[in-house]
């Protein structure tokens, strides 16, 4: 059983992922690819077979790309992959995975891929409105097709995409968030120029630093800031962030509000390891746990999860290395690294007021991030400049 | 088995590339190249993994 030279644990006979999206297919290519012989078994609780998340606040939710082009490649035909099929509980103990329809899955090894919700502002009652999974983005764009208005509660990159892309479909549109949008992202540098350019379309950016509340309930019709300004539009959309997957572990004493929390190897507990949005690790930065709910992190954890689980100790640690983009207000913005609050920016070439740049931030004088817009470059060369002087 | 780039859809993130290097490679524009359109079997599960983790689904392979 050896592959290359790798040595796999040959106590590892059965695998099962629980989840259905990037972290978990990827989990399955890599332990596949690093000789593991035995089962897999992946358990997705969504009615669709794995697609691509990135394009439902982009270009599917705008109508130039159809539904049908997000999809993956079908899952590999050594892979038992199952569909509407949720995981309700854990045996740690027993080594099982506990299916909502009573059956139990026994594993060696488990995978916990189980990403991430969207956070409401509201009971399930509302109707509220959120982009998550595909269902959620035909609904908003068969919403769309009939509006006049939209307001988006919360300017993160999410909020800010779906609300470019309403813009450039003609509704009106208001953002209303507690704080500037993007800064937590982007650093204030980008935040505001993807503000202006935001502003330069029409959209509305109102700031309620007290939060609102939704008005109405299925359909949500409006909001109201606690400064009591009432903003009402014909669809109203959350994007007021996510929550990590764990309610299903409960009892299993793994998992918590902050997500799965894992060591340096996306190692869980013994013969469990975790990927993508669920996962918290300890940032060295702040000693606390931190979730980095991204396509990249996604990838790299999923590929360094696969290979704990064979190799323990064996496998090399998981070095994060960041990398994200946003697509809004025909600024294509890709960013490797981590803008610390503080940290200083520089533009390297180019203009953010020309649209075309690519800038570097440092934080006490060792760069921490690179981002280019409208600006192609390898990925390799951006991350180098995050990384090296 | 060949692999097939979807150009006006590639964005360039890279990902397909680390997951088969010696199919596709990103050049000094950070434009994807296909090093080998031609997928060798040995080659069938790399290429299926890069396929797989393109968040824009811009490849496909063809048998
Ligand atoms: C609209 C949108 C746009 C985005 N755009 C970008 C972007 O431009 N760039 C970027 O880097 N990232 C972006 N992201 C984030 C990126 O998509 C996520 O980081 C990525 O999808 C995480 O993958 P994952 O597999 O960890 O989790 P998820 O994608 O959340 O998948 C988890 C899967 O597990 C299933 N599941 C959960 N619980 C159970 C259970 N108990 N039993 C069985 N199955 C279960 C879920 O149904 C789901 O299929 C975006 C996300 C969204 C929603
Ligand atoms: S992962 Fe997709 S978008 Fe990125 S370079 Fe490869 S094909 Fe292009």
């Amino acid at each position: 059983m050896s592959v290359t030279g790798d040595t796999v644990k040959d106590t590892v006979k059965d695998i099962v992922v629980v989840g259905g999206s990037i972290a978990a297919v990827t989990a399955a290519d890599a332990l596949r690819r690093h000789g593991h012989e035995g089962s897999i078994t992946v358990v997705s609780d969504e009615r669709y077979t794995p697609y691509v998340r990135p394009p439902l606040s982009k270009g599917m939710l705008k109508g130039v790309e159809t539904e049908e082009s997000v999809f993956m490649a079908p899952p590999r035909s050594d892979v038992d992959f199952r569909v509407k099929t949720r995981a309700v509980g854990l045996d740690r103990e027993r080594r099982r995975v506990l299916l909502e329809d009573g059956e139990e899955l026994p594993y060696d090894g488990l995978v916990v891929a189980s990403g991430a919700r969207a956070r409401r502002l509201g009971p399930p009652e509302a109707g509220e409105l959120v982009v998550r999974d595909l269902d959620d983005a035909l609904r908003l764009r068969a919403a769309f097709a009939e509006a006049g208005s939209l307001v988006v509660v919360g300017g993160g990159f999410l909020g800010m995409e779906i609300a470019s892309t309403a813009r450039g479909l003609g509704l009106e549109v208001t953002v209303v968030d507690q704080d500037p949008p993007l800064v937590r992202q982007f650093g204030s540098l980008l935040a505001e120029h993807m503000t202006r350019a935001a502003l330069d379309e029409g959209v509305r950016i109102v700031r309620s630093p007290g939060g609102v509340r939704l008005v109405g309930q299925a359909p949500v019709t409006g909001v109201r800031t606690a400064e009591g300004e009432l903003l009402e539009a014909d669809v109203v959309v959350s994007a007021v962030g996510d929550l990590p997957n764990v309610e299903w572990l409960a009892g299993s004493g793994l998992g918590g509000p902050e997500g799965l929390l894992v060591d340096d190897r996306c190692r869980a507990a013994p013969g469990v390891v975790a990927a993508g949005d669920v996962v918290a690790r300890v940032s060295d930065r702040t000693g606390r746990p931190r979730r980095s709910p991204h396509w990249g992190s996604a990838i790299d954890q999923a590929r360094a999860a696969a290979l704990a689980l064979l190799r323990g100790d064996e496998a090399p640690p998981y070095r994060p290395a960041p990398y994200y983009w946003t697509e809004q207000w025909g600024l294509d913005i890709k960013i490797c690294g981590r803008i610390l609050p503080g940290a200083i920016p520089e533009v390297l070439s180019g203009s953010l007021d020309e649209r075309g740049a690519l800038v570097r931030w440092t934080h006490d004088g060792v760069p921490v991030a690179a981002a280019t817009v409208n600006h192609r470059m390898p990925v390799v060369k951006l991350r180098k400049l995050a990384t090296a002087s | 088995m060949r692999i097939i780039v979807d150009e006006t859809r590639c964005e360039g993130y890279g990902f397909c590339a680390e997951a088969a290097p010696h199919l596709l490679e990103l050049d000094d524009e950070g434009e994807l190249t296909v090093l080998s359109e031609q997928v060798a079997p040995d080659e069938a599960a790399n290429a299926e993994a890069a396929v797989r983790v393109c968040p824009v689904a811009a490849l496909r392979l063809q048998s």
